[in-house]
């Protein structure tokens, strides 16, 4: 039977592999889409439930997904599974990779903040004294950017600040600030910090994922197939040329052996799992750097506080509710002189109960302490940006390979002083403010989540201008190998401390205006 | 393959141009190559002999209502210190059930018998010594301690935990903390906790406890 065959080989559907796939069918250009995992029916996979109706009361699988912390019984089937598609790491340095397979990944459960970053992260080695600029600026950018979030429906408040560059957002009433919200603005305000809100992809019916605000047009153009359950093993090469001809995949249920041949490979399968298949084709890393500056967010530091006024039940009415959040404030200027390079987010919530674990107490005596506290609290938490090192790095471990034969990756990430003292300066800063504010501090810690708990995690195939510094070119092009671009988290130079959805969506659909355009003129 | 076509069919009805909207308007450029059709021959359709309404959906009765569980990975020392923490950690409250009316030790019993070693290890560490501590200080097994004396050992061992993953590295300390976090959990994600809300007219908290939309196991790979 002949079979279709195809332009472009889209490897990943989440939303990097979403906009590759609209951009290019919207231009003419035939599209097949492999993902990994199955595609989810909401209304057929999931039900409400009582958590002693799950067979581990909630708890999970004893050992099931044991790097995963966002995970519970509830939502354990959303990842996937460890033992499935293991992955190595040293002992003392334990890696969160947390992964989603099915079709759409990881932009069917993201936390839809959206922000742009700023010359502060593109242009970064210049403030920092050190590293690496991105070959590209916000002004290349910025057009992307405005771009994807009218198709990803962004509410923000435009607020003109250079570190957190507005964009084209919906307009919404945010509701007044309460009491609380207020107060903490005016200490902050007066310290020079900026407040602002929270920026977050509406999208549509409460949903912002590439399963249905990307996929549904570039399947009606009729110039993309999605075949799910297929997972690629090794991008095939042109002996001959030594550019990508197609790619082998195998089947998830049967492990039948396929290729398919095409003229380009998009890879969007998720940063590392994009550089795993690279460097298990042993393609495109003449530079050496392939795998090297693995870099993400740190999340862990908090600051719980209780307003006393708001206690027993008494808080009045507009008192307590409500969020802020504080773009970067730190390191803005060269003059700004720190123990630590880069900065980090602070999200403000108002209203929240206090947890269990913040007292030591147990009993009658710790419910009354709760029942007391309940609607009492706010809670002050950061994304800080780490450092992007050389050393920070994920290889093939051939010693270890997943259900499929595929070799797995070994993942070694570790942080440093400067992350560790970014980290402090935020608690101390967080717990002054709150302290400042005439509120209870309840607990305190800048202990960092270990790696890839943010689930942010980018680099690994760095862009830049020269190619013995880095795997892509300023298109996410390889620069071994031309027909091969990598449109996820791979490409990113440095994290910042902002959710770098936005970018990986600007950058992807960039890249795929330029690849067409390439296509168009047989430059590739 | 027909829910397939049919989801594709769903996907294709509301054609939302929104990238095109959004986009710069330039002239398509014609594909560089052109796609060859390929054929597919469509599935045959044929009559089912029966149909889903006809295939009668039967009341089943959940396995906690029809029998008891039997505890059997702890001793029954560890397993009587465990019970004398469910009832100190978390006694019934306002008209909330306590552990051991939810049956919390029990259940707890199961999940760290079926858990990695390292979880066991800690259990059972924590659960000898805190007998073992009784038994010097008050020449008793921690069960028989009444509130006060168990307190002058549980209460120096207690510590602030601002994340729920912040774990003590001293080893008792760590497994006082987890094993409050255990049975507090078993309790409110219990039948008998469920059962109480829904008399005293609370709602549910949507999440880790109480109830959530559970995610079945989506085209499991041992079904291949």
């Amino acid at each position: 039977m002949p079979v279709k065959t195809y332009d472009v080989l889209i490897v990943g559907s989440g939303h990097s592999g979403g906009m590759a796939a609209n951009i290019l069918t919207s231009k003419g250009i035939s599209c097949l889409m492999l993902n990994a995992g199955p595609e989810a029916d909401y209304e057929k996979d999931r039900a409400l439930k009582h958590a002693y109706e799950l067979p581990y009361r909630g708890f999970d699988k004893p050992g099931r997904l044991p790097h995963v912390f966002q995970a519970n019984e509830f939502n354990a089937n959303q990842w996937v599974d460890e033992k499935e598609v293991p992955y190595t790491c040293p002992s003392d340095a334990p890696y969160n990779w947390v992964r989603v397979r099915l079709l759409g990944g990881r932009s069917l459960f993201w936390a839809r903040q959206s922000f742009r970053l700023s010359n502060l992260e593109f242009k970064a080695a210049e403030i920092d004294g050190e590293g690496e600029n991105w070959p590209i600026s916000l002004e290349d950018l910025a057009p992307y950017y405005s771009r994807v979030e009218k198709i990803f429906r962004v509410a923000g408040r435009k607020e003109g600040w250079p570190q957190f560059p507005d964009g084209d957002f919906v307009e919404i009433n945010y509701p007044p600030d309460t009491d609380s919200i207020k107060r903490f603005t005016q200490i902050a305000t007066k310290q020079g910090v900026g407040v602002s809100k929270w920026r977050s992809a509406l999208g549509k019916d409460g949903l912002a994922s590439s399963i249905n605000l990307l996929l549904p047009d570039a399947l009606a153009t009729g110039k993309l197939d999605i075949v799910e359950n297929a997972i690629v093993r090794e991008i095939s090469v042109d002996k001959n040329t030594g550019l990508a001809n197609g790619a082998h995949f195998v089947d998830r249920h049967s492990g039948r052996e396929m290729h398919v041949k095409t003229r380009v490979v998009v890879l969007a399968a998720g940063c590392l799992e994009s550089t795993r298949l690279l460097l298990n084709s042993k393609i495109g890393n003449s530079s050496g750097v392939m795998g090297h500056y693995l870099v993400d967010q740190m999340y862990g530091v908090s600051v719980v506080a209780s307003v006393p006024e708001a206690r027993d039940g008494k808080a009045p009415p507009g008192l307590m509710g409500g969020n802020a959040f504080i773009p970067r404030f730190r390191n803005l200027s060269k003059k700004d002189k720190r123990n630590f390079i880069k900065g980090y987010c602070v999200g403000i919530s108002s209203g929240g109960n206090a947890n269990a674990n913040f007292f030591p107490l147990y009993g009658e005596e710790l419910q009354a302490k709760l029942d007391s506290y309940a609607n009492s609290c706010v809670s002050g938490s950061i994304f800080g940006e780490r450092v992007a090192r050389y050393e920070n790095h994920v290889r093939i471990d051939s010693e270890v390979k997943d259900r499929w034969g595929i070799p797995v990756l070994h993942i070694e990430a570790r942080d440093t002083d400067n992350e560790r003292n970014l980290c402090k300066d935020a608690a101390d800063t967080i717990e002054e403010w709150f302290h400042d504010a005439g509120w209870e501090i309840i607990c305190k810690t800048d202990r960092v989540n270990p790696p890839g708990y943010s689930i942010h995690e980018v680099g690994t195939c760095r862009m830049g201008d020269d190619p013995k510094k880095s795997v892509l070119n300023k298109w996410c092009q390889s620069h071994d190998v031309k027909n091969i671009f990598v449109v996820d988290g791979a490409s990113f130079v440095t994290c910042g401390w902002q959710n770098p959805t936005m970018t990986i969506l600007s950058l992807s659909m960039r890249a795929s205006e330029y690849l067409a355009e390439q296509m168009r003129t047989n430059a590739v | 393959m027909k829910r397939r076509n049919f989801v594709q069919n769903l996907l294709l009805a509301p054609v939302a141009p929104a990238v095109a909207a959004a986009a710069t308007q330039t002239p398509s450029p014609q594909p560089a190559i052109h796609q060859k059709p390929a054929t597919e021959p469509k599935t045959p359709v044929r009559e089912r002999p029966w149909g889903p309404h006809d295939v009668p959906k039967l009341d089943l009765t959940g396995v906690d209502l029809t029998g008891q569980p039997a505890p059997h990975y702890f001793t029954a020392a560890q397993f009587a210190t465990l019970r004398k923490l469910g009832a100190l950690f978390v006694p019934p409250l306002k008209s909330n059930p306590g552990a051991l009316e939810a049956q919390a030790p029990e259940f707890l019993d199961f999940l760290i018998g079926a858990s990695p070693d390292d979880r066991q290890n800690l259990y059972r560490f924590g659960l000898d010594s805190l007998d073992s501590q009784s038994r010097d200080q008050f020449q008793k097994p921690f069960c028989d301690l009444d509130a006060q004396q168990a307190d002058r050992i549980l209460r120096p061992l207690l510590v602030v935990r601002p994340w729920a993953e912040d774990f003590p590295s001293d080893p008792l300390q760590k497994f006082i903390a987890q094993v409050h976090e255990d049975l507090r959990t078993a309790t409110m994600n219990s039948r008998e906790w469920a059962a109480a809300s829904e008399k005293s007219g609370r709602h549910f908290t949507r999440g880790f406890r109480g109830s959530g939309y559970y995610w079945f196991p989506i085209d499991p790979i041992s079904q291949g």
